[in-house]
Formats: C-alpha cells, sequence, structure tokens
C-alpha cells in the first residue's frame, strides 16, 4: 500500500488454495492483515502483485465493473458492522443481492429465508427497527439468496453477544451446510474458527497453515499465489 | 490562567486562526459563508436600491410639483384668484394637460400634452437638449410659441427630428429640443404616450379644448413663505369637490407611499430567500457541530478549560460571519452599480448617497443568520464531553421541537418586522409561511411515499433512489418547499406573459370594439356616423360624455376617501388639526363617495350589455329628470331606488332621482356608464362624444388615413393598451425574477448543505452496494434518480400551485372561465428535474467519482 511516499507491506508473498464446499478459518490477531486477506479474496480490493482467480477468474486482471459482476454472481457477504442500507426494509435488504445478480423470484426466494433466519414478521421493518442480532440474522439472510458459491465473513459476531453470536454462528453454518456454500470467514475467536474444517493464521502479513486440507485443483476454488500488496 | 505566560493565555487566539484557516482552505465553511453573503448582498442591494431611488425621485429633486402650490381643477380658475395671488407678489404659471394625437406624415402616436405658460416651470428643473449630438441638458422654460419639447421616444416612433414638424391636433408645431427632466413628471402606471410641451399661447390653435374634453388645469404659486401662507389661508375655504389644492410635501408623500409599498413587497418577498439562507446555514451549521465534536472532546481531555474552547469557536465564528458579511456587502454594492445601471436611462442615481440604513439593516440580516441559526450547534459543541474520547462519538439527532427552535423563529420574526414595520403584518406572515411550509410538506411526504411504493416495481435504480428520497423526507422537505415556490413563481410568469393575456383578449366575439373614439365634437359626428355606415364598421354608436362628481345623497354631503391623507399632509399646525378634528366629525356625517369625477351621459334606449334589475328604464319621451345606477356602486354607495342624488358639473349642480339599477358586463370592452341620465337632465350642456369601434387588419389603414382628417379626435388602440397592460406585467415578472433567482440559489445552498450532511451516510451506502456487486451505472443512476424524482415532485406540486393561482387571477381578476395549462406541467415537472438533478449530481461528483476500492476501504 502506497502511504504518500513510503510502502507499507501489508501482506507478505504468500500462496492459498480454497476448494468448492470447503470452510476455512482466517485468524489473527487485529492489524495482521486478515481483513486485507479477505478483501483481495473476495475482489473488493487488488494486490500490488500476484494473482487471484475465483471461480477460474483472474480477479487481479479485472477492472471494478467487472469485479463488481463476479461478486454479484458468485460471492456472499457478511460483515461484522452487520452494513445493511437504511433506506431499505429487511426483505428488499435481503432481496438486494437476487436483483443486482438478475435472478428470479427474488421476493419468494427473499421471505423464505427470512423465515428460516427467524424473522418471516419482520419483513418490512427497517434496519433502525431491528436490534443487532435480527439486523445480522438480515445480513445472513442476504448472504445466501444470490445462492453463492462462496460466503466471506468478517468477523460475523464481533459485534454481538455471546448468546445472541453463539445463534449467529449456528445460522451461518447451518446454511452453509444446507446450501453448500464455500465458506472463507475471518475471525480472531477460536470456538467459531474451530467450527470450520480447515484453519490459516494471518501474522504480520505472513500466513501459515494450521491443517492441511487443500489440493491443487484449479476448478471451482479461489485461488490465491503471492500476492504482495505493497 | 494568572500563572500562565501571556503567550499562553492568548493561544486560543491563535489556535481558532489556525482553524478558520484551515477550514476555510478546506472548503469546510463555503456553505455558510455563501449563504450569509446571499443574505447580506441581497439586504443591502435591495434596501440600499430603493432608499436611492426615493432619494433621488422625493428627496433630492428639489421639487416634484414645479412650484410651491398647486391648484388643479378641471375647468379654468376664477380671475379673482390670479388676481389675489398677483396682490400678494406670488409668482403663477399655468399647466393644460390632456393626451392627444400626435402626427408626422403617416405616423400617429397617442402623447401626454403638456400645454405651459412661459414663468412654467416655477420650482425645479425643466431641462432639453436642443440638439441630438449636445452631451449635457440645459435648463429651459416654456418652449417658444410654435415650438415643443419632446421626450426621446417621440422622434422614433414618429421618425422625426429636431427641427422637423408635427401636427397636435390642428395646430403645426416644430420640435425644437429633447425634454430630459420634467420637475412635476407624472408617475402614474398608466401613461397615454410620451410628453409632448407646447406652448400655451398654441393651444387654441389645435383646438383640443372643447366643452367636455378630459382636461386638467393646474395652477401653479411659489413666492415667500409668508405670503403662500397667507395666500392658502384664502383660497383654502374656497376649494370645492372637484379641486384639489396642493402642496410638494403631499406629492411627496403619495409617491413614497406608492415606493414605500413597492419597497415593502420587494423586500418581504426576498424574505423568502433570506429565510432559506439562514436555513442552509442551520444545515451545514449542524454538520459542522457534528464533525467538531471529536476536536472539542480532545482538546478538553487534553486540558483545555470551557472557556478556552469557548473563546476559540467564539472567535472563530465571529471572524467567519465577519468576513461573509464583508463579502455579502461588497456583493450588494456590486449589485447596487448594476441596478443603479440598469436604469440609468430613467431616472440618474448619480447624486444620491447611500445612507446608512442598508448598511445597519444588511449587517444586521447577517449577524442573525449567523447567530440564530447556529447558536444551538455551535453552544452544543462547545459542551462535548472530554468522555466522548473513550464512550465514542454519538450522531446524537437533535431533538424536533425545544427551545432551540426559539432563536430562529424569533430572529425570522425580527426579520420580518424589520422590513414590513407591522407587527401585526409580520405575525401573520410567520403563522402564513408555517401553514403552507405544513400543507406543501404534507403534501410532498405523500408524494414521496406514493413514488416509494412505484419505486419497487420500477427497476433497481430507481428503486434505491425512491427509498431514499422517503428515508431522508424530513430533510428534503426544506429543498422541497424551496423548489416548489420557486418552480411556482417561474411557471406563474410564464404563464402570465404568454397564456392569460392572450387567452383574455381571444374569448371576446368577433365585432368586439378594438378601437376607442374620445373628444368628438358635435360637428364631427355627422361625417363619422356616415363613414361608419358606408364602410360597416362594427360600432356602439355615440356617446355623449360629461364630467362631474356625485356631490350628495339625499341631501347628505358626499367625502372622498382620499382626500384626508393630502390634508394631513398639508394641516401641520395645532389649530389645522383643529381643523381637521371638525372634518372628521363632520365626515361622520357625511356619505362616502366616488372620489373622482364620473364620466356620465344619457340614452333613450337601454345599452346593451346591460340589464335593469331593480326598477324601471325610462319611456321614450319621458322628460323627468332620472338618473340610472351600476349595481356595484350602487351597493358600495348604499344607494337603492328612489334617493335623490347631486350632482356638479363645472360650477352646475342638479339633482335627479334614481329610477333604475343596471347590471353591466364590464368584460365587454363596450362602452359603459356607471350613471346614465335620461336625455332631459344633461343635453343642455355642451359636452363632446365618445365612440367604440371594431376596426378589422384591412380596414386599419383606411380608417387611420380617413382619420387623419380629424387630428383633435384622440383615437386609441386597445391594442396599446394591451401593450401597457403587457408592459406592467413585464416590469412586475423582472421583480418577480429577482426574488425566484434569490430563491433558487438560496434553495440550492441548502440542497448542497444537506446532500453535504448525508455525505457519511451516502459513501456508506455506495459502499455496501458495491460491495454487494452493484455496477457503477446503477450507483450513479440511483444516485441521479433520486434529486430527479425530488425535483420532479417539486415540480408537480408547482404546477398544481401555479393552476390554482391561475384560476384565482382567471376568475377574480379577468372573469373568464378557468383553463387548465397542462403544457407548463411539462415544464415545471422538467425543469425542477432537471435542475434539482444537476445540483444533487454536482454535490455528490468527489462522492461518484471515488473508486469503489476507496469507497469500501473507508467503510469497511
Amino acid at each position: 500500500m502506497q502511504v504518500e511516499d513510503k510502502t507499507l507491506a501489508l501482506l507478505q508473498p504468500l500462496n492459498l488454495t480454497v476448494t468448492a464446499g470447503e470452510s476455512l478459518a482466517i485468524v489473527g490477531s487485529s492489524g495482521s492483515g486478515k481483513t486485507t486477506l479477505l478483501s483481495i479474496l473476495a475482489g473488493l480490493d487488488l494486490p500490488s502483485s500476484g494473482q487471484v482467480y475465483l471461480k477460474n477468474k483472474p480477479l487481479h486482471q479485472f477492472n471494478e465493473e467487472q469485479r463488481s459482476q463476479v461478486r454479484a454472481q458468485h460471492v456472499g457477504f457478511i460483515f461484522q458492522q452487520f452494513l445493511l442500507i437504511n433506506s431499505l426494509t429487511a426483505l428488499e435488504n435481503v432481496m438486494l443481492p437476487a436483483e443486482l445478480a438478475n435472478l428470479p423470484d427474488a421476493q419468494a426466494r427473499g421471505e423464505a429465508l427470512l423465515a428460516q433466519v427467524g424473522l418471516a414478521d419482520r419483513l418490512d421493518h427497517y434496519p433502525s427497527q431491528l436490534s443487532g442480532g435480527e439486523q445480522q440474522r438480515v445480513a445472513i439472510a442476504r448472504a445466501f439468496i444470490s445462492k453463492p458459491d462462496i460466503l466471506f465473513a468478517d468477523e460475523p459476531t464481533g459485534n454481538l453477544d455471546s448468546k445472541t453470536g453463539q445463534h449467529i454462528t449456528d445460522l451461518i453454518f447451518d446454511l452453509n451446510a444446507k446450501e453448500g456454500t464455500t465458506l472463507v470467514l475471518v475471525t480472531h475467536d477460536a470456538k467459531l474458527a474451530a467450527r470450520c474444517q480447515r484453519q490459516v493464521e494471518m501474522d504480520s502479513g505472513v500466513l501459515t497453515e494450521k491443517l492441511e486440507f487443500s489440493t491443487p485443483e484449479h476448478d471451482n476454488k479461489t485461488e490465491m499465489s503471492a500476492p504482495q500488496v505493497g | 490562567m494568572s500563572n500562565l505566560t501571556p503567550k499562553a493565555s492568548s493561544m486560543w487566539f491563535v489556535q481558532s486562526l489556525r482553524l478558520l484557516h484551515h477550514e476555510l482552505r478546506r472548503g469546510e465553511l463555503t456553505i455558510i459563508f455563501l449563504a450569509i453573503v446571499l443574505a447580506v448582498a441581497t439586504v443591502f442591494s435591495l434596501t440600499g436600491f430603493s432608499g436611492q431611488i426615493k432619494h433621488a425621485i422625493v428627496a433630492n429633486s428639489t421639487n416634484t410639483i414645479g412650484a410651491d402650490r398647486v391648484l388643479r381643477m378641471s375647468s379654468e380658475v376664477d380671475p379673482s384668484i390670479i388676481e389675489k395671488s398677483q396682490s400678494l407678489a406670488l409668482k403663477s404659471a399655468k399647466k393644460i394637460e390632456t393626451e392627444s394625437m400626435a402626427f408626422a406624415g403617416d405616423n400617429m402616436l397617442l402623447s401626454e400634452l403638456d400645454a405651459v405658460s412661459d414663468s412654467y416651470p416655477l420650482r425645479g428643473e425643466l431641462r432639453v437638449k436642443t440638439s441630438s449630438t449636445q452631451a449635457e441638458s440645459v435648463i429651459a422654460s416654456a418652449p417658444q410659441v410654435g415650438t415643443v419639447w419632446v421626450e426621446p421616444s417621440v422622434l422614433s416612433r414618429l421618425d422625426v427630428k429636431i427641427g422637423d414638424s408635427i401636427e397636435i391636433g390642428l395646430a403645426p408645431l416644430t420640435i425644437a429640443g429633447i425634454v430630459t427632466d420634467i420637475p412635476d413628471r407624472s408617475y402614474r402606471a398608466f401613461i397615454a404616450g410620451p410628453t409632448v410641451i407646447l406652448n400655451i399661447a398654441d393651444m387654441p390653435k389645435t383646438e383640443l379644448i372643447q366643452p367636455g374634453s378630459r382636461i386638467t388645469y393646474k395652477y401653479l404659486f411659489a413666492g415667500e413663505n409668508q405670503a403662500i401662507e397667507t395666500f392658502e389661508a384664502w383660497i383654502k375655504p374656497q376649494i370645492n369637490e372637484s379641486q384639489r389644492w396642493y402642496d410638494a410635501k403631499a406629492a411627496q408623500n403619495r409617491l413614497s407611499r406608492i415606493l414605500d409599498t413597492a419597497e415593502k413587497f420587494l423586500s418581504l418577498a426576498s424574505m423568502l430567500g433570506i429565510v432559506l439562507a439562514a436555513v442552509a446555514v442551520a444545515v451545514a451549521s449542524r454538520r459542522y457541530g457534528q464533525r467538531h465534536q471529536s476536536t472539542v472532546s480532545i482538546f478538553k481531555a487534553l486540558g483545555a478549560s470551557i472557556s478556552h474552547v469557548r473563546k476559540l469557536y467564539c472567535l472563530h465564528w465571529t471572524l467567519l460571519s465577519c468576513l461573509s458579511i464583508a463579502t455579502g456587502l461588497l456583493v450588494g454594492y456590486g449589485l447596487l452599480l448594476l441596478g443603479v445601471n440598469a436604469i440609468a436611462s430613467y431616472l440618474s442615481l448619480a447624486d444620491a448617497p447611500l445612507t446608512f440604513v442598508p448598511f445597519l439593516t444588511a449587517i444586521f440580516t447577517g449577524l442573525l443568520c449567523a447567530i440564530a441559526f447556529a447558536i444551538h450547534p455551535i453552544m452544543s459543541l462547545v459542551q462535548s464531553s472530554p468522555l466522548n474520547v473513550i464512550r465514542g462519538f454519538s450522531q446524537n439527532k437533535v431533538a424536533r421541537f425545544g427551545w432551540h427552535q426559539l432563536p430562529p423563529l424569533l430572529a425570522l420574526f425580527l426579520l420580518l418586522y424589520i422590513f414590513s414595520q407591522d407587527l401585526v403584518m409580520s405575525a401573520a406572515l410567520l403563522l402564513g409561511g408555517v401553514v403552507v411550509s405544513f400543507i406543501l410538506l404534507m403534501f410532498g411526504r405523500g408524494l414521496m411515499s406514493a413514488g416509494r411504493s412505484v419505486g419497487t416495481k420500477a427497476g433497481k435504480s430507481w428503486h434505491l433512489a425512491l427509498a431514499n428520497l422517503k428515508r431522508r423526507a424530513s430533510e428534503n422537505s426544506v429543498q422541497l418547499v424551496s423548489f416548489t415556490i420557486a418552480i411556482k413563481l417561474l411557471l406563474l410568469i410564464t404563464v402570465m406573459k404568454s397564456s392569460i393575456l392572450s387567452e383574455w383578449e381571444q374569448q371576446f366575439p368577433e365585432g368586439t370594439p378594438n378601437h376607442y373614439l374620445i373628444n368628438i365634437s358635435e360637428a364631427q359626428i355627422d361625417p363619422l356616423k356616415q363613414f361608419v355606415a358606408e364602410h360597416d364598421i362594427a360600432n356602439q354608436g355615440f356617446y355623449h360624455v360629461y364630467r362631474g362628481r356625485l356631490s350628495a345623497i339625499n341631501g347628505i354631503k358626499t367625502v372622498d376617501e382620499d382626500k384626508p391623507d393630502e390634508q394631513a399632509a398639508n394641516d401641520a399646525t395645532p389649530a389645522d388639526k383643529e381643523k381637521q378634528a371638525a372634518k372628521k366629525t363632520e365626515q361622520q356625517k357625511s356619505r362616502q363617495g366616488m372620489g373622482r369625477e364620473l364620466g356620465l351621459t344619457w340614452r333613450t334606449e337601454l345599452p346593451e350589455e346591460n340589464e335593469i334589475i331593480a326598477g324601471q328604464w325610462w319611456q321614450v319621451g319621458d322628460d323627468k329628470p332620472q338618473v340610472s345606477i351600476e349595481s356595484n356602486i350602487a351597493e358600495r354607495l348604499e344607494i337603492k331606488l328612489g334617493d335623490n342624488l347631486t350632482f356638479t358639473l363645472g360650477s352646475d349642480e342638479f339633482t335627479v332621482p334614481v329610477t333604475s339599477i343596471r347590471e353591466v358586463n364590464w368584460q365587454s370592452r363596450q362602452l359603459n356608464f356607471i350613471m346614465v341620465f335620461n336625455q332631459s337632465v344633461l343635453d343642455k350642456f355642451p359636452t363632446t362624444s365618445i365612440s367604440a369601434w371594431s376596426i378589422s387588419a384591412q380596414d386599419r389603414d383606411m380608417v387611420y388615413r380617413f382619420m387623419a382628417d380629424f387630428p383633435t379626435i384622440t383615437l386609441m388602440d386597445f391594442a396599446a393598451i394591451m401593450a401597457q397592460l403587457n408592459n406592467i406585467i413585464e416590469q412586475v415578472s423582472v421583480a418577480i425574477q429577482l426574488i425566484l433567482i434569490l430563491v433558487v440559489l438560496a434553495g440550492s445552498l441548502v440542497l448542497i448543505a444537506q446532500v453535504q450532511a448525508s455525505m457519511e451516510e451516502r459513501e456508506r451506502e455506495l459502499a455496501i452496494l458495491r460491495t454487494l456487486g452493484a455496477s457503477g451505472k446503477l450507483l450513479r443512476n440511483s444516485v441521479l434518480y433520486e434529486f430527479v424524482a425530488l425535483g420532479a415532485i417539486a415540480g408537480l406540486m408547482a404546477s398544481v400551485g401555479m393552476e390554482i393561482a391561475v384560476y384565482i387571477l382567471q376568475s377574480q381578476v379577468f372573469n373568464m372561465p378557468g383553463s387548465f395549462h397542462f403544457q407548463y406541467w411539462l415544464v415545471g415537472i422538467g425543469a425542477g428535474a432537471f435542475f434539482v438533478g444537476s445540483i444533487g449530481m454536482l454535490s455528490c461528483w468527489r462522492l461518484l467519482n471515488l473508486s469503489s476500492v476507496t469507497l469500501i476501504r473507508r467503510t469497511m
């Protein structure tokens, strides 16, 4: 990253492959570069060097519009700050990704998903009328509506109390299992990380594998090689 | 503080200056700065301009009546009066005013005719240029016998130059010069045409004066104060109903009242813009307060005292206000110069000094905007707790109603009072403003909600745009109200200019008179009758016209409504005040009169377009004196059938009973009379006649050529009257346009301030949408459509408002059926959508041009 005239290396060269259907936790302390890695994997940000493939698509060669399209087609998100749009109702927030990807039945699917996360009677409520846990449940429903191939979750329970957090975690893993989605989860919560099939640890931009499951296939997977954000 | 070094104790001063410098450079204060500049510049230029006009017309010109006193009447004065004035060594002059045609070759022009005696003017200056190349005009008196002074437009409109001859009535006269200043110029709205001044000795040659001609005689007197007062005391008891005796002050009072009304109207209308500017200050300062919360908390956490912070921000705000007010005064001065320049050809304001009034009013307005509308956010900013550093910063929403809304409301009231000088009116305007805004607000909210549901089905961009619009409904309301008013003004000007008058003209059936003939002598009637019969010109016949006053009803004298003012201006001494009181009691005993001379006529048959609603029209041959009265006037003056009305015609007086009440269609453009008598009453008085003709376009030249043989007859083209009406509307719309520009500017400032206040929220939303994979086009469109929809809603409400206003004008003023103007609805909605859309896009430009990576990094 270029800050004025100094170059700041946020990530050291690394290699990471995520296979379809896999659940991966990226753990590490604050400022270790977890979220930067997630941004690059999801095509939100670009590495200064290196390659990122998502579903065989070279994200590092794509412009903003193309990456947007990839996200709309293949990616779902859950954030620590929920990031709902305040002017839209719960249902409309959930429907948004489906609409952006031009999927049919957005409304029916949205209603079904909100029912699955236990908010069947809150469809027309605005985010400001919902509690933190409820907002995160809306965000989860939103993440699954476009049937994404891969779901990125950034500290999904970070802003919630432990009981609500537990409930949200259950929901994410249940839906993930049901939909067969690939899950990449960033957290510093060891218990949450432990529920993933595989864990990698970030420390000062260096990635170390905790458990090894990866197979070097390029089909239906996200792969990142030697990204150096600098 | 005592143990601090002097340098440390003034640290707040340095910090404050540094803060101002930073904030100005970063553009964070631009909206507040511009809003105050706008308010100050508007008030300064408006107050300064009208003050200078008043000064130039009223106070500075030594005289507006050309004398010390004037006796105005509709007939020649009794010689004994002139003799008396001469015995008191007073100077006197005579002036005859009338309207007449001026001819030059095939061209003719209706003009104001001033015939003056050699001693005219007694006071003030008549200035003329005797050649068109002459730069400076020279002081002159009456033109020499056989010559005229003319106003510049006479030359162009008759296609003549100095030295050429023109005909006034039957007299050929040579143009000897161009008049530039007339000391007793008339400032009426309706003036027949440009002025021609001739020597009174030429008047008989014109043969314009005939019995019954519409002529005003003015006798001008000037001299030693003592002599004038003696003369006044002697003449006043002799003044009758049809005469006026006045001094310069009375004339000036009348004029300054008109100017005051115009000024009051303009400044109250511009209040709308000033209020919007103040709202912009309020919105921007709230955002300012929130942005600075962290700075203040950190200052305090680091040990700065409340007084340090207070001083720092007070100085910061004071400097900002001073800078804005000073710039506002400069801009206002520029506008003032532009205004002075624009009217330079009508009125020279070069010598009119600027008083302190505009400075004080403008500075006060600026201070009110800067303080009353910003005091709450700044006060709460200073109160920010150092604990925020630990607890985090709340974007605490301000409570909707509370004491903090008192200062702005009081300030508004104060501003209204300064401009209107009227407590009741200020309160009514404030209340009215609140009510109208409330109605518009509710209506606007309804439309925004409706738009929200429509938007759900209208595609992604529209959906997001209208959802945003609804969520920001309360913030949007202010812009909505201001743009609605601006667009409504725009539409009203357009419709007035292009539609109402032409629709009004078109509704008259064929054969409706389009020319009026005035001052027809008895001998001219027969050849004219023959001419219209020969050429089959639709006409209404010829009416004898007599000028007279209604002087008593059932033996009780009538009083004029407009006389007391004039009297008040004249009567200054305590003795006069007593007289005034006596007059008041006398008024209570008297009845309300018409307050002006009436055109009277006689008829044997009931005129067309008239309908008897009470009593009976007289039989042919019924010689008993009687009168028929128009129904509205009868109602207003409480005159019933059988009442005896006394009329004064010159020195004659007669009393007749009312035998019928008529309803008259005033909209028909026919010749109509309030009082119609039977022949025996008026027949014995000599007079002239009038007629109304409908002249087709192809007959026009032929008729005009024929009329050139009757130069003493005034031929008035209705189109010329319409042109004058258009001219007045044009002038009114210039004033409305100024207000319009002001409202649009101030409304845009509010919009930009509002967008800036919502910037963080917008940034966050765009980041979320970007993350979820929305394309750049969708983001741009959703922002664009939000403002386009806001503008379109304002346009729609403005169109409805315009239609209501036009309907009221049509039904109440023009007495014509209402009509819809859908094409202007499109203009209103289109203009609103385009303008608000552009301003909105421009203010979000920076945001929309951020790369999504930057956007996402900022939010996550």
